[in-house]
């Protein structure tokens, strides 16, 4: 069995969609393969590899409260593409939003299913994702918990000749913790999808979110972009002003 | 403010002008949202590419009432609409609040009245609905007090709903 990832955030690098599609992939058996759809001349290679797969789990982030532009554009040619290769491959969505709640992807998860019906392929559910950006984050958080872990195992052999430093130890695994915490609902959701799609089954639609109170995560946002907007001036530019 | 974004051709130009304040012409000839969210956090309310739709988000930001004329791709926007939307995340800003019980972003411009949105082409009723949902989300998400979906069966009726 083939399933094709496709990745359809418009950003370059460190997308969340990227992050998990990575973690969709790990409760995926067979032959696996990632595409990157950015722009229109992505189309072909992306098409090339759906060709002969029997699963698509699309990865993308809310825009509007929809799909963004540039992935209903490639659904237009996808559809075409399926029909006239009589192609009938199930269709798998994981999308993320930045505001907390996952159930805010809703109206892309229906769009997604409008186009399964009118592309004649098989809808088999989606995972919805709120909180994503942050949830992104803490990959990053993860790999710096582990680079701590180096540092002060290093100074530990140095100053002292103790190769196993147990405080250094003891914070990275209740970091590490707090972070699998995060990111508990993601991963319980996906392993679900994932169980679907090695199936060839529906999985219907899920929504789960970051671990986090709401107050907590719009506090935490609004500072992230405070520091943001601080450091690339548009705070200094009229940062809340009607333009 | 009233203000018409639509993806129809030249033939309705003149009918459109004449029912609004403000036309944006969802002509396709722009490039897509690239989710750097510069418009909030480098240069307000402006996008860093420089095509017609750069500064589009300060003309859609003032409407009280934002009419969207589309045609119906899988019970939502037609690509050049939907690009348009996706450009104009700058009529918000980038801190957050609740509305409609959810998480939003603030209003850089304030609350709005009427955020109507008038579907042609061939939609069937599973895509009817998600309209609806969408139209109804797009308001919340956008401070827009109500939210009205009309479908035509046909192009001719346009100028009743306008």
């Amino acid at each position: 069995m083939k399933t094709v990832f496709i990745n359809c955030s418009p950003k370059k690098r460190f997308c969340a969609s990227a992050y998990f599609l990575f973690l969709q992939r790990l409760f995926v058996g067979g032959q696996k393969v990632t595409v990157r759809l950015r722009t229109p001349a992505d189309y072909d290679r992306v098409l090339e590899q759906i060709a002969d797969a029997q699963a698509v789990v699309f990865g993308m982030p809310l825009y509007v409260d929809g799909v963004p532009s540039h992935v209903l554009r490639f659904m237009e040619e996808m559809e075409t593409f399926c029909k006239q290769n009589g192609l009938s491959l199930s269709v798998y969505c994981v999308a993320n939003n930045g505001f907390i709640e996952g159930r805010q992807n809703e109206p892309l998860m229906q769009v997604l299913q409008n186009f399964c019906i009118r592309a004649g392929l098989v809808w088999g559910g989606g995972v919805g994702i709120g909180g994503g950006v942050m949830l992104n984050v803490t990959r990053i958080l993860f790999v710096v918990d582990i680079a701590l872990l180096v540092i002060n195992t290093v100074l530990s052999i140095v100053n002292t000749g103790n190769l196993f430093p147990v405080d250094a130890w003891i914070s990275f695994g209740t970091n590490a913790l707090l972070l699998l915490y995060f990111n508990l609902g993601v991963l319980f959701y996906l392993a679900r999808m994932g169980s679907s799609i090695r199936k060839g089954g529906p999985c219907g639609k899920k929504y789960t979110r970051i671990l986090l109170p709401s107050f907590v995560f719009i506090l935490f946002a609004d500072i992230f972009f405070v520091i943001i907007s601080v450091l690339q001036g548009g705070i200094f530019r009229g940062w809340l002003a009607k333009k | 403010m009233k203000v018409i974004l639509h993806d129809l051709g030249s033939e309705h130009k003149e009918l459109i002008e004449s029912k609004c304040d403000h036309v944006v012409v969802a002509d396709g000839r722009y490039a897509p949202c690239q989710g750097c969210f510069g418009c909030w956090t480098k240069h307000p309310a402006e996008c860093f590419m420089t095509d017609k739709l750069q500064r589009v988000c300060r003309i859609l930001g003032r409407a009280d009432e934002l009419v969207i004329v589309s045609q119906n791709l899988y019970g939502g926007y037609s690509t050049a609409v939907k690009n348009v939307l996706d450009r104009s995340i700058g009529t918000s800003t980038p801190l957050s609040t609740y509305r409609g019980g959810q998480m939003h972003h603030t209003l850089r411009y304030g609350k709005h009245d009427l955020w109507k949105v008038v579907v042609y082409g061939d939609t069937t009723q599973a895509e009817k609905d998600t309209f609806c949902q969408m139209a109804e989300r797009n308001a919340i998400n956008d401070g827009f007090s109500r939210s009205e979906v009309v479908f035509l069966s046909d192009l001719a009726e346009l100028e009743g709903v306008l």
